[in-house]
């Protein structure tokens, strides 16, 4: 099936985007193999140029390691993983927060309205 | 050569009618591009010229820089809008024709294609519905391992499953050495899959761009933009 | 390529051939009984087989003229077109292979033709006399014109021929000048053959036949010394199967030209 992109976004920062979520969110644990290109692109149904950009970036990021002989892997240095899966989250939650205060309601509020949120899911 | 297909300068009148007025483009390998435009706009006659169904009235149009004959159509893996096959053959004739004309057709990948949509090669065309006859055609174009496909309104006529079997196989067909042109309407189901556009109306080439530099700079889809140029 | 295209070629035509030609064998047969037939009662029926069978024949003529129609314009001009020419094969050949696949079944037909007049005619003793025949009589003429006669065999046969291609290849051009219309084909194509045909006898008026009298001066028939003249005779036919050869030539390139430089499919 392929992956849920967007229209008006460029796709090969979704792909990114997508990519990432699948290494932080254990898909591609660390020092996992990846697809190849071709089978990323197929299963995206994406065009494979577009992909092979995206995991450019995610490799100058350090996300994701080439080898010369046996293709890419996820980076097996966890401490980069959890760097850009913080920034991910810090990106997150400030674009909720700016939308909460253009909504008018101030930090405090939208904590509460967190909190409360929170506190009914552990139930 | 990194350039497979080459327009200069080039023109095609009909009578008085320009259909394509000096048009210059340039396509690399290893791309997949779609050439989109409105009704008349000029991009089967492009495709036409670069099969050598039409001759230019001026300026000229390269494959691997040679000029359309029987040596570019030994690279080349057209596919016409129109269903084009006689109507009496079966299919497993069909493939056997285009074995013995072309080297690179490869058999087992055409009857793997068949054998995944339900096909069976004894039928004979007549008997098939539209949308069948299409997934046989473009089967047949893909089981080519050619250097440049020229598509033409390949998914027109079939339903949106069919759609996505076609869009999957154009893309599992893809290598770097060669090239594949869409020409097509359908914008929104074939973008994500394109790196390139080539918008083109009234015979002249309106707009180049990668897919994400649209959305980058424009902020919206191909689909979308087309739509905005293209107004009625 | 070009065989591969003579195979296609014959696989899609000969379908059609060969119902016909067993219909009018076997009808030849049926009508070699039915004509011995004297008694009223029977006569009804030979006529009625008599009918049949030569519906058969102007049908199976009308069939190869039909059938060479129809394979150049429908497998070239029309949606077939799409796939025959963007085959990574010359356009000539295209023409080729169904001009020789054309004389083929025009002389196909000839002789099953002439078989079936056979069937119906021949009488019991004829064979054994034809063979008796023909060896005192090929003698007497080999004795009266010597080993010209070969030649002259193998003139007859490709001037034969010539003919042939040539009537194919004026058709042929006519369907191609009417595919250079965007309406009324048909007519134009009927206005091209009779234009093409006019322009020719023209041209042998005009050009061929002063040509050939100051080649050939002083040419009289002289039927009781054949053997004088023959050099004269000679040239004569080699002479008319050169003009033949040459306008079989020029439809041909005419076709070719419109199929490489003019097409436009629809």
């Amino acid at each position: 099936m392929p992956w849920e992109l967007k229209s008006d976004r460029p796709i090969y920062t979704q792909l990114i985007e997508q990519i990432e979520l699948l290494i932080f969110s254990g898909v591609y644990p660390p020092g996992a193999k990846l697809p190849s290109v071709r089978d990323l692109a197929q299963d995206a149904a994406v065009n494979p140029n577009t992909m092979q950009r995206a995991l450019a970036k995610l490799e100058e990021d350090g996300l994701i390691i080439t080898h010369r002989t046996s293709g890419r892997s996820v980076t097996e240095d966890a401490s980069i993983i959890k760097k850009a899966k913080t920034e991910l989250a810090q990106e997150q939650v400030s674009t909720f927060l700016e939308k909460m205060r253009l909504m008018g309601f101030e930090q405090k509020e939208t904590v509460e309205i967190i909190n409360g949120i929170v506190g009914g899911i552990k139930i | 050569m990194s350039i497979i297909l080459e327009c200069n300068n080039l023109t095609k009148k009909f009578g008085n009618k320009a259909a394509l007025s000096s048009l210059h483009l340039q396509l690399e390998r290893g791309r997949i591009v779609g050439l989109l435009g409105p009704n008349g706009s000029g991009k089967t006659t492009l495709i036409k010229l670069a099969n050598q169904l039409l001759t230019p009235t001026a300026g000229d149009i390269l494959i691997t820089g040679k000029k359309p004959g029987v040596e570019t159509k030994k690279i080349v893996s057209y596919l016409p809008e129109r269903t084009y096959l006689n109507d009496w053959m079966r299919v497993q004739q069909i493939i056997e024709f285009f074995s013995d004309f072309y080297v690179d057709f490869n058999k087992e990948k055409a009857y793997e294609m068949l054998r995944s949509l339900n096909i069976n090669p004894d039928d004979r065309l007549k008997t098939m519905s539209k949308g069948t006859k299409e997934k046989v055609q473009l089967i047949l174009v893909m089981s080519r391992e050619a250097q440049l496909y020229l598509l033409d309104e390949p998914i027109g006529g079939v339903d949106p499953a069919a759609r996505d079997y076609i869009l999957k196989t154009i893309l599992s067909n893809y290598n770097e050495n060669a090239t594949v042109l869409i020409s097509t309407h359908l914008i929104s189901d074939i973008e994500n899959i394109l790196d390139y556009v080539v918008f083109i109306n009234q015979g002249q080439i309106v707009l180049t761009s990668s897919v994400d530099d649209i959305r980058k700079e424009k902020g919206k889809s191909v689909d979308a933009l087309f739509r905005e140029v293209f107004k009625c | 390529m070009l065989s591969k295209l003579l195979k296609y070629e014959i696989k899609a035509t000969r379908r059609i051939f060969g119902p016909i030609y067993l219909a009018l064998l076997i009808f030849a047969i049926v009508n070699r009984f039915t004509l011995n037939f004297s008694p009223e009662q029977w006569q009804m029926s030979a006529v009625l087989s008599m009918v049949v069978y030569i519906s058969i024949m102007v049908g199976m003529f009308v069939m190869t003229l039909i059938v060479m129609i129809q394979r150049f314009y429908k497998n070239l001009l029309s949606a077939e077109g799409y796939l025959m020419l963007t085959l990574p094969i010359k356009s000539w050949k295209h023409i080729v292979s169904k001009l020789l696949v054309s004389m083929l079944w025009i002389i196909a037909s000839s002789l099953v033709a002439m078989l079936s007049i056979l069937i119906i005619a021949l009488q019991k003793g004829d064979i054994a006399a034809l063979i008796r025949e023909s060896g005192p009589f090929f003698q007497q003429v080999y004795a009266y014109v010597g080993s010209w006669i070969y030649l002259w065999s193998i003139e007859a046969v490709i001037g034969f021929l010539l003919c042939i291609a040539s009537g194919i290849l004026i058709v042929y051009a006519s369907i191609a000048v009417g595919h250079l219309f965007n309406n009324h084909r048909i007519f134009a194509s009927f206005g091209a053959f009779v234009l093409l045909n006019t322009l020719s006898q023209i041209l042998i008026v005009i050009v061929f036949v002063p040509l050939g009298n100051t080649c050939f001066p002083n040419f009289s028939f002289n039927p009781v010394d054949l053997m004088a003249m023959h050099c004269v005779i000679q040239g004569a036919i080699a002479y008319l199967m050169v003009i033949t050869g040459l306008l079989a030539a020029a439809y041909f390139a005419l076709t070719n030209y419109i199929l490489t430089k003019r097409l436009n499919l629809e």
